[in-house]
């Protein structure tokens, strides 16, 4: 049962950085509140020193403009002393987001590292000197193959290779072309009668 | 507060400050108090309603017509804005209510999506930074009603609350 009612327990989320950020912010919005505070004050001294001048008293309202100038005085102060902590609250935020992007090159760095064993030059050199012996192994082969035929053999090759091509060079002589014009019927008939002659002649 | 408030025509209606005994009639009757006081605190800007207050309160009020609520008839409304999450009482005799015219929840959401808007996501801001910011639906906003928006948040894991030296901080993720 204890599981049910234990707590889960929550890792929290929370730096110190993020508190000394937090620590600024509360004194830059303390220096903020105290700036509203001034500047209502100076309105109403403003106002009253009007008022006062419309009345004729003069020396009061001289004086109240003296103490509206001391405030007035402060007020700077605080503008540049809210402008320094907001300059630091910046460069804090702006530390940490360096710090984030140093971890990301870290973590790039190691990445090619790994990819970088993997291709080591060992392994490189390994495999271009097997490619290298392949290639010479097939030049070998090669040689052996050509190197069983010798000189006689080639010129047998020659022989053999002209004879056919003057075969090739007889099949292609035709018998010319005639060049009489061709037999009229009349002339063909003339023709076969003289043969039928000259055929019983013979007989 | 001079804010002009734009009355319906209920509040011109002197039966609208009587409870209906008619179930189907008064459930219209809350329902249109709901929107009016919702309506009114989110114009007057208010979040805290104390009840020993309302004979003062316009609200609760109309001169005009000579009627007012009284408080019993007050906090039955409010227990009917409790369902709604739109009311919660701060003390146990229902003297002080908190009024809410967003939920909690949607308060919460309402400060989780400017924060995701405007880029504040993962860096650390104070309640005070969160109020004062100009021009948006929870400038201003009452602290307790904004720290229990914070808190809510957190339970959803969106959000860490930061105390420090009594001043609240909170980092939203």
């Amino acid at each position: 049962m204890g599981i049910f009612f234990s707590k889960r327990k929550k890792i929290s989320r929370i730096t110190d950085h993020d508190k000394t950020i937090l620590e600024l912010k509360i004194q830059r919005d303390n220096l903020k509140k105290y700036q509203l505070r001034i500047e209502a004050i100076l309105e109403n001294d403003r106002n009253l020193a009007k008022r006062l001048l419309t009345e004729g008293k003069k020396d009061r309202a001289k004086l109240l403009l003296r103490k509206k100038r001391f405030q007035e005085q402060l007020l700077e102060q605080t503008d540049g002393q809210l402008e320094n902590l907001e300059k630091l609250t910046q460069d804090l935020e702006f530390a940490q987001i360096e710090i984030k992007v140093v971890e990301g090159l870290k973590i790039g760095n190691i990445a090619l590292k790994k990819i970088n064993d993997t291709l080591n030059i060992q392994n490189i050199e390994q495999i271009l000197e097997e490619t290298r012996e392949g290639v010479e192994k097939q030049n070998e082969i090669n040689d052996l193959i050509s190197g069983v035929l010798n000189d006689n053999d080639e010129q047998a090759i020659e022989l053999e290779l002209s004879q056919l091509i003057d075969q090739n060079s007889e099949i292609l002589e035709l018998p010319e072309i005639p060049n009489e014009e061709p037999a009229t019927d009349q002339l063909k008939k003339e023709i076969k009668e003289k043969t039928k002659k000259s055929i019983l002649v013979e007989v | 507060m001079t804010v002009e408030i734009k009355w319906p025509w209920q509040y011109n209606f002197p039966p609208f400050f009587t409870i209906q005994p008619n179930l189907e009639t008064r459930k219209k009757q809350l329902e249109a108090w709901k929107t009016l006081i919702l309506n009114y605190f989110k114009q007057t800007n208010q979040y805290i309603l104390d009840l020993s207050d309302i004979s003062n309160l316009e609200l609760f009020n109309n001169s005009s017509i000579s009627r007012s609520l009284n408080r019993d008839d007050v906090i039955l409304i409010l227990d009917f804005l409790t369902r709604s999450e739109n009311a919660e009482a701060i003390d146990k005799n229902k003297n002080r209510w908190y009024i809410y015219w967003h939920s909690l929840r949607e308060w919460a959401h309402i400060i989780y999506s400017w924060a995701q808007k405007t880029n504040r996501t993962n860096s650390v801001l104070t309640f005070y930074e969160i109020r004062s910011t100009p021009n948006e639906e929870f400038t201003e906003l009452n602290e307790e009603i904004l720290s229990k928006a914070l808190q809510l948040l957190e339970s959803q894991e969106k959000a860490e609350i930061i105390l420090l030296q009594d001043t609240c901080g909170v980092k939203i993720f």
